[in-house]
């Protein structure tokens, strides 16, 4: 899929961990880990604004569009 | 829903095992009526009659197509064994699983190979008793139901497959 996910590296760029912020933004970790991994066929936009919050940082730090 | 799976489940053993002593009356009516007569005629055949052309070869084609007929009902039987798979997925919870998609289709075909083979076994049975076969009242009469039940487990088929990708979509929207 040409969208990438770059949760990783926002994460690793505020220093905290996967399950801190799925408990911050009230998802599981399982969840949490398919975003990651690229498995997610969708986001919700409230899922991505509560990334967004967490992370304090824009959509466009997490989501990239890199063409096949 | 548990409770709804249980009373059909229930319905689908009895109806199951009621077509299956109706056929097992049936097949012991058959033998013993028609070896019978098969026996009777043995005894009294034309020894130097050619085995193709005699009434023998007849009689035993009479007797493959009604152990056909038999057999059909039988495999017909079997498909209705798959809603009991089909109830014991949905009381799991797993209504639009591969599985539930691969049994609907599975009816259908059943449904259509009972209806094609039935009707070219009725068809050479009243061709060796030389009596009179109606191919539109056949279809009619016997498979007006079978036919369109075929196709609404393919639709179901094709509908339940549908759901099935609709919700891995959902699943996986995070």
């Amino acid at each position: 899929m040409p969208i990438i996910v770059n949760l990783d590296v926002m994460l690793a760029k505020r220093k905290m961990k996967s399950k801190d912020l799925a408990e911050m933004i009230d998802i599981t970790t399982a969840n949490l880990s398919i975003l990651k991994s690229g498995k997610a066929r969708a986001i919700r936009f409230s899922t991505l604004e509560a990334i967004c919050k967490a992370l304090d940082c824009q959509p466009s730090d997490i989501l990239e569009y890199v063409e096949d | 829903m548990k409770d709804n799976t249980t009373i059909l489940t229930i319905i689908t053993y009895a109806v199951l095992l009621t077509a299956v002593s109706v056929l097992l009356n049936d097949i012991r009516e058959f033998d013993l009526q028609q070896f019978k007569e098969f026996q009777n005629w043995a005894k009294s055949a034309d020894k130097s009659e050619s085995w193709f052309t005699s009434k023998n070869a007849i009689k035993w084609s009479y007797y493959a197509i009604s152990a056909g007929l038999f057999f059909w009902r039988g495999y017909l039987i079997y498909g209705f064994t798959y809603f009991l798979s089909i109830l014991s997925e949905v009381d799991k919870g797993q209504y639009f699983s591969d599985k539930n998609i691969s049994y609907f289709k599975k009816i259908g075909n059943i449904f259509i190979w009972y209806a094609i083979n039935v009707l070219v076994l009725r068809f050479l049975l009243a061709l060796i008793g030389k009596s009179s076969f109606d191919f539109f009242t056949e279809l009619k009469t016997e498979f007006s139901l079978l036919i369109p039940c075929a196709l609404a487990f393919y639709l179901l088929a094709e509908i339940f497959k549908r759901a099935n990708e609709f919700k891995k979509d959902s699943d996986l929207t995070i």
